[in-house]
């Protein structure tokens, strides 16, 4: 009877409380699309930075992080890999061979670390393969009697070995793209010219473009001008296992295009025996290996017990190797309390705002509740009770139409294109696809309830202490 | 035998510096069966007197015994419960619950009573039917004339046969027709039902009907008249 008799009362102003509940719901939206968003760029780094760049754990020699010298390796693989493969949870393992050189091209050259893989067993630990740009080759399988290398976009930009250039090609497919006709007659003027940076042909097109085409279509046309010679040459050099210098000329197997501009920039792969041959490293050492597990979150579990295991190595997890992945983590969190304090506090004014008029505009009626027997307990309940549907009402629907958007932008994205290069700098995606786990639904409805309840607690407290005599005599 | 017990009762307001004696030294009973009515002019003390009765107010001397109660011995926890179980009420301006059925609104005190559904509806659509209202029963307060709203009202203080219904100007808000039938109604309950009522009016409609008539002035009673 109290529970029906509330949930009457709330409807009995229904533009009063559908504006509460319209505010609660706009709140509760705001909120949880936002921590989805943000939520969704860190998950989205860390899955990247698990599985592109580092996976759960990696064995190294114990001077091989301080020094990188090519002779602190992994000298027992066999027993460390059966080591690995025994912990509970260990799912597959690699080892490479890992060194520090120079890549060079005929016109510029970079500092890169090169990484000897087993092809095969990489493709089953890391998912760097499926981030071949298209048109690039491919994946060490083209049938070549050369060395190969797998190289990133942000290299190649910086050997020159991708560039810039409006082609024919690059002209039709802005066409196709709908760009429109005078935008491509200024862009045509840039034809024959060979651009080996990005900045530079940006530099190039703002200059013949207005400034709201070159936001509006200026990474339609980078995309059109994009430029790359399959098979580029490029020049590793490094020191070989007698600490001489060496080198070898490699052709370009595939360029792949990551989220994270530092890891594109310095890593480049090559298949692990060509590597051995060209350092001399013994059959058998390595540098690293490197463990998938079945699952992120049992990551702290088996670390310390491999670390056991190998204490003769050095064990880190992506957690130790990456710190800043795990910091914003619990940063995720803490930007979690402070905008669930920020909802709660407007759901929390709003309602007791609410239900003080609410309390106020009944004074005769609660004061005629209380004469004919009805207890203050029960008219603290009915308050409280007034209190909480409207905040689970306006709650409820705040999450479902988050649910709702989440799981739509969740598939289709969210494009920051704009914000691609800063956020690419410190490997973020510039694609966002919200998402947010399930827990967060349970601990958000708990909350507002909780937060239902406190805000009606001074209007209840209100009601109590009307004067059942005074207050049926007030208008 | 004595359903309310009156005996020396005073009650004092201070407004600022003044005090005010709502009631001096009122002595009444009331039987079972009473039809009163307590008039005078307005500050006389008729509604302090009818709030004291129900528990509502507290007197500040003398003694009020309600079957067998006193009310002065009794908790503000305990007061609500002993009006809730002893005392109907009837407000001049209705005071149904603006959200609740005609229905709802006369079973509302059975519901806080915790009475089985089945006896709570069939003493509902009893109430409705002597009310006249029995088509009604679906039908919010909004819906409802003044008039059948004060019927609502009077089968709610009647719902769980309490000692007594206090009424305080019943028919001040109706016009003539509905004020004559509402009074026609509770005359049937007081002959039917034995139920005790005890009204303060200045209507004399409800005066010509009543039983007894007692006048207040200045917080005293002046005369206490049984009529046949």
């Amino acid at each position: 009877m109290i529970t029906a008799i509330a949930w009457k009362n709330i409807w009995r102003n229904k533009t009063r409380s559908l504006i509460v509940i319209t505010a609660v719901t706009i709140g509760v939206f705001a909120g949880v699309f936002s921590m989805a968003a943000i939520n969704s760029s860190v998950v989205q780094r860390i899955n990247a930075a698990v599985n592109e760049e580092l996976s759960h754990i990696q064995v190294n020699n114990k001077d091989f992080r301080r020094s990188a010298d090519i002779q602190n390796v992994i000298s027992n693989y066999q027993e460390v890999v059966s080591e690995l493969e025994s912990t509970p949870g260990v799912t597959k393992t690699t080892g490479r061979i890992i060194v520090r050189g120079i890549a060079s091209t005929a016109t510029k050259s970079a500092g890169v670390e090169i990484n000897g893989i087993d092809i095969e067993k990489e493709k089953e630990i890391f998912t760097l393969s499926e981030r071949l740009i298209a048109g690039t080759g491919s994946y060490f399988e083209s049938d070549t009697k050369f060395n190969t290398a797998f190289i990133g976009e942000k290299l190649a930009k910086e050997l020159n070995i991708i560039r810039y250039m409006i082609t024919p090609e690059a002209i039709t497919a802005l066409k196709n793209d709908g760009i429109p006709a005078d935008v491509i007659s200024k862009i045509e003027a840039l034809q024959g010219e060979r651009f080996t940076s990005d900045k530079k042909f940006e530099k190039a097109y703002e200059k013949i473009l207005e400034s709201g085409d070159t936001k509006k279509y200026g990474w339609k046309i980078k995309e059109a001008a994009w430029s790359y010679r399959e098979g580029s040459k490029l020049i590793l050099t490094f020191l070989d296992a007698d600490n001489n210098q060496t080198g070898a000329a490699f052709r370009v197997s595939g360029i792949f295009r990551t989220n994270n501009d530092m890891f594109e920039s310095i890593s480049l792969f090559v298949p692990i025996e060509e590597l051995r041959q060209l350092t001399g490293m013994r059959e058998g050492t390595y540098h690293r290996v490197i463990a998938r597990l079945s699952d992120n979150e049992i990551t702290n579990q088996a670390t310390p017990v491999i670390r056991e295991k190998l204490d003769d190595y050095e064990v880190l997890n992506w957690k130790e190797i990456q710190p800043d992945l795990a910091m914003m983590a619990d940063f995720m969190n803490q930007i979690y309390s402070v905008f669930m304090v920020i909802i709660l506090a407007a759901l929390s004014f709003g309602i007791v705002n609410t239900m003080l008029m609410a309390v106020l505009e009944r004074t005769r009626e609660l004061g005629m509740l209380m004469a004919i027997g009805m207890n203050r307990r029960k008219i603290f309940i009915m308050i409280m009770l007034e209190s909480v549907f409207l905040s689970i009402v306006g709650g409820f629907t705040g999450m479902a139409v988050s649910e709702v958007v989440i799981a739509i932008t969740g598939r289709t994205g969210i494009n920051l294109v704009k914000y691609s290069e800063g956020m690419e700098a410190i490997g973020y995606s510039a694609h966002l696809y919200p998402t947010i786990d399930s827990q967060f639904f349970i601990t958000t409805t708990i909350l507002i309830v909780i937060t239902g309840i406190i805000s009606a607690i001074y209007p209840a407290r209100k009601a109590l202490k009307l004067n059942p005599v005074e207050a049926i005599r007030s208008e | 035998m004595a359903v309310v017990e009156i005996n020396n009762v005073f009650k004092s307001y201070h407004d600022t510096e003044v005090e005010v004696k709502a009631i001096n030294g009122v002595t009444l009973s009331f039987e079972k069966g009473d039809f009163a009515v307590i008039v005078g002019p307005s500050g006389s003390g008729k509604t302090t007197l009818l709030n004291l009765i129900g528990g509502l107010d507290q007197p500040t001397a003398g003694e009020i015994i309600i079957a067998g109660h006193r009310l002065s011995e009794l908790k503000p926890s305990e007061l609500i419960d002993f009006r809730m179980d002893h005392v109907g009420f009837v407000f001049q301006s209705y005071n149904l619950i603006p959200v609740l059925t005609a229905s709802e609104n006369i079973s509302f005190i059975m519901n806080l009573q915790k009475w089985p559904k089945e006896k709570m509806t069939a003493r509902t659509n009893e109430l409705l039917s002597s009310v006249g209202l029995s088509d009604r029963h679906k039908s919010r307060p909004s819906q409802l004339s003044g008039g059948q709203q004060q019927r609502v009202a009077v089968a709610r203080a009647l719902a769980t046969r309490p000692e007594f219904i206090l009424a305080d100007e019943p028919t001040a808000n109706l016009d003539s027709k509905s004020a004559e039938a509402l009074l026609e109604i509770m005359e049937k309950l007081n002959h039917g039902e034995g139920m005790t009522f005890i009204f303060s009016t200045h209507d004399v409609r409800v005066m010509k009907r009543a039983h007894r008539v007692i006048t207040l002035e200045d917080g005293k009673v002046v005369s206490d008249q049984k009529l046949e």
